[in-house]
């Protein structure tokens, strides 16, 4: 299990090196975090190149900002990579009912994050409040509830509840059941 | 006296009775959000904007002041009865007055949080009655170079006090620039970074970005490292009311955790975290029985709740007078102004004087109405903690879901929930600050904006930009911002 390096609560072979694994060497020094910000620079730059740096009447065009903003992160992006090759701690940030130094519960977060994107695939197909009421048993699982049937139930009431209330109040959250048309 | 004039006819708008009722829901609302763990006041605005945009936007902004302030009240009581501060600001408040629970002393030290959140938020709507319509005249001069100066130096500063490396917080503010460059250029209509996807054409919505990162994101963090044995709750014992060397002892502490607050809320980047810890640290110099800090000395609370109360008054000055957000419940806050078309600065103090003043006169209506709402009340709304966290944070994740999917029935905005949401995750366990990403994205637009509008004027001449004397004063600041703390770190470890 990877143990992040805290100051509290340091990590004894995290950051010293020598016979961690890969995985913990991947978490205590996230180089990677350091190449998506990179990464990201470097799409911004492209986006910027179809577009005019200057303009005849107002000295800069619309790419100007978005260079500037590319170039930006490609710097920081680098900073953060040099940072971390010289040992930058990275301290996780405190939150109610969080602990900062357990190790990650990866079912948990992995549950999680599916409840999170569920509603990119169901959310056309199945309307709002099955697919809501899907992710709501799936968060509650990866909180360590055990009470399926009383999780399914909940759900469903708590977001066909929500559904009529926010579409009366305007919001346009789609149709109750597509499949069934209405 | 014209100030005073137009504050009555404030609150002539804010004692409506649909005015009340909302200030009311708001106000309700907002003590139930601060006692709930993983959702706060930035969040719970971000959701209520679609279904506020049908209501009258004083009506809203009332709402939402309500809101503002229950927030703050809420987290004092779980900061002193189960010692988990919900937000940076409640922080130093669950140091001494978890203590005071633990000895029998919780409702004395209830009654400070709350009576000294009144005394801190009434002086400070106090000044910000006569301060801000000051700010908004001055304001009336800026030319657009010293907007930009002032959004440089916003930036300089959110980036370096709100994280604790420069380098992430710089990450943070250029994430979020990113996003505001996306979609249909303003001033030239080409369509910037949309990839061909229709719906990115309208920009990323400060709401999807800012429930993602706050409700998808927290709840991800949270679910991999959950505390399965909650907090222990101390039971409320002793008199509601204070006595009278609680009292003797409070009201300093109020009054200078109300000076420290308020002017440090309304600097760009200043916050609530750092006048209460400041506030915090004062009271233990100060205090006659230092001894008893740590183990729940009343000056510790009243201090700090007092300063955060006071600094989100402070918060509400450049958002009203400049339209600079400087935290991310202001970010937010100035988005609800531009759902309605208007835009914060000198021009609302003149264009809409009901809906500034409205909104100010709400906040002292506020107060008073959180006072009465919080102090006997206090039993019934800790009984909230009773909420089982799975469903809680089943239900936050079903509430940001219909705040996204109910926006625009975009396709897209479910990928970025999921998308930021897991960005969200990863700043929290790798400590970035999260407030630079939305003011960046709210700021940048306007910030590139006027950068535009003042190189044309001066027709494409960069010298404009330090041609007046606050643009030039601003950008020094900001490079002071940049450069003075390691600067500073180099000359101490030199001596």
């Amino acid at each position: 299990m990877p143990v992040l390096p805290t100051e509290r609560d340091p990590a004894p072979n995290a950051i010293a090196g020598g016979g961690q694994s890969a995985v913990s060497r991947f978490f205590a020094r996230p180089y990677w975090i350091g190449l998506g910000v990179m990464a990201m620079g470097a799409v911004w730059l492209w986006g910027a190149l179809g577009l005019r740096q200057g303009a005849r009447y107002s000295a800069i065009g619309p790419g100007l900002f978005v260079t500037i903003i590319g170039g930006g992160l490609i710097v920081l992006g680098l900073l953060l990579i040099i940072q971390i090759a010289r040992g930058e701690r990275f301290e996780p940030q405190d939150a109610e009912d969080a602990a900062a130094n357990a190790p990650m519960d990866k079912l948990a977060f992995a549950l999680a994050v599916l409840a999170a994107a569920l509603p990119i695939v169901l959310m056309r197909p199945l309307g709002m409040p099955l697919t809501a009421a899907l992710s709501f048993v799936l968060v509650c699982r990866a909180f360590g509830s055990r009470r399926l049937v009383l999780d399914i139930v909940t759900g469903l009431i708590l977001c066909s509840v929500a559904w009529f209330l926010f579409t009366r109040l305007g919001l346009q959250l789609g149709r109750f059941f597509p499949p069934l048309g209405f | 006296m014209e100030t005073f004039t137009l504050l009555m006819q404030g609150f002539g708008v804010a004692l409506q009775p649909i005015n009340l009722m909302w200030a009311l829901i708001g106000s309700v609302l907002g003590t139930a959000i601060g006692i709930l763990p993983g959702i706060g006041p930035a969040l719970t605005i971000a959701l209520l904007l679609p279904v506020t945009i049908s209501l009258a936007p004083e009506s809203a902004f009332i709402m939402f002041a309500g809101v503002l302030y229950g927030a703050m009240y809420g987290g004092s009581t779980t900061s002193i009865l189960i010692n988990t501060p919900g937000e940076a600001g409640s922080m130093m408040t669950a140091l001494e007055g978890n203590k005071m629970a633990r000895n029998g002393r919780g409702a004395a030290a209830l009654a400070t949080a709350a009576i000294g959140s009144f005394v801190a938020g009434t002086i400070a709507t106090l000044l910000l009655t006569f301060i801000a319509p000051a700010i908004a005249e001055l304001a009336f001069y800026f030319r657009p170079a010293d907007y930009f100066a002032l959004t440089v130096l916003a930036f300089c500063s959110v980036a370096v006090v709100m994280g604790r490396s420069r380098v992430r917080g710089f990450i943070s503010l250029f994430i979020g620039l990113g996003l505001g460059v996306v979609g249909i250029d303003a001033m030239s209509g080409q369509p910037r970074l949309t990839f061909g996807v229709m719906q990115l054409l309208k920009g990323v919505e400060l709401t999807v970005v800012l429930v993602s990162l706050f409700a998808v994101g927290e709840m991800l963090y949270v679910a991999s490292r959950f505390r399965r044995i909650p907090g222990e709750m101390v039971a409320v014992k002793g008199n509601v009311w204070m006595t009278r060397e609680d009292f003797a002892r409070s009201w300093k502490p109020w009054l200078r955790g109300t000076a420290l607050g308020f002017p440090m809320g309304a600097l760009p980047g200043g916050g609530s975290e750092i006048p209460t810890m400041l506030s915090y640290t004062l009271e233990r110099r100060l205090a006659k029985n230092r001894n008893e800090f740590g183990h729940g000395a009343i000056e510790g609370v009243a201090g700090p709740e007092a300063a955060n109360n006071a600094a989100a008054a402070g918060v509400l000055v450049p958002l009203l007078t400049l339209g600079l957000p400087t935290s991310a419940t202001a970010a937010v806050l100035l988005a609800a102004f531009q759902n309605y078309g208007l835009q914060p600065g000198p021009n609302l103090f003149t264009a809409n004087p009901a809906l500034v003043w409205g909104l100010i006169a709400s906040l002292y209506v506020g107060n008073v109405m959180l006072l009465v709402l919080n102090l006997p009340l206090v039993g019934i709304w800790v009984q909230l903690l009773r909420i089982p966290r799975p469903q809680l944070y089943g239900g936050i994740l079903v509430f940001a879901m219909i705040g996204i999917w109910g926006l625009s029935g975009s396709f897209v905005d479910l990928i970025l929930m999921t998308a930021i949401g897991l960005m969200g995750y990863v700043m929290r366990v790798y400590d970035f600050p999260i407030a630079p990403v939305l003011i960046g994205l709210i700021l940048g637009p306007m910030a590139e904006n006027q950068l535009r509008t003042a190189l044309q004027a001066g027709q494409g001449n960069p010298v404009v930009l330090v041609s007046t004397p606050l643009s030039a004063t601003f950008l020094v600041i900001a490079v002071l911002f940049l450069a003075l703390p390691p600067l500073l770190r180099r000359l101490r470890s030199a001596s």
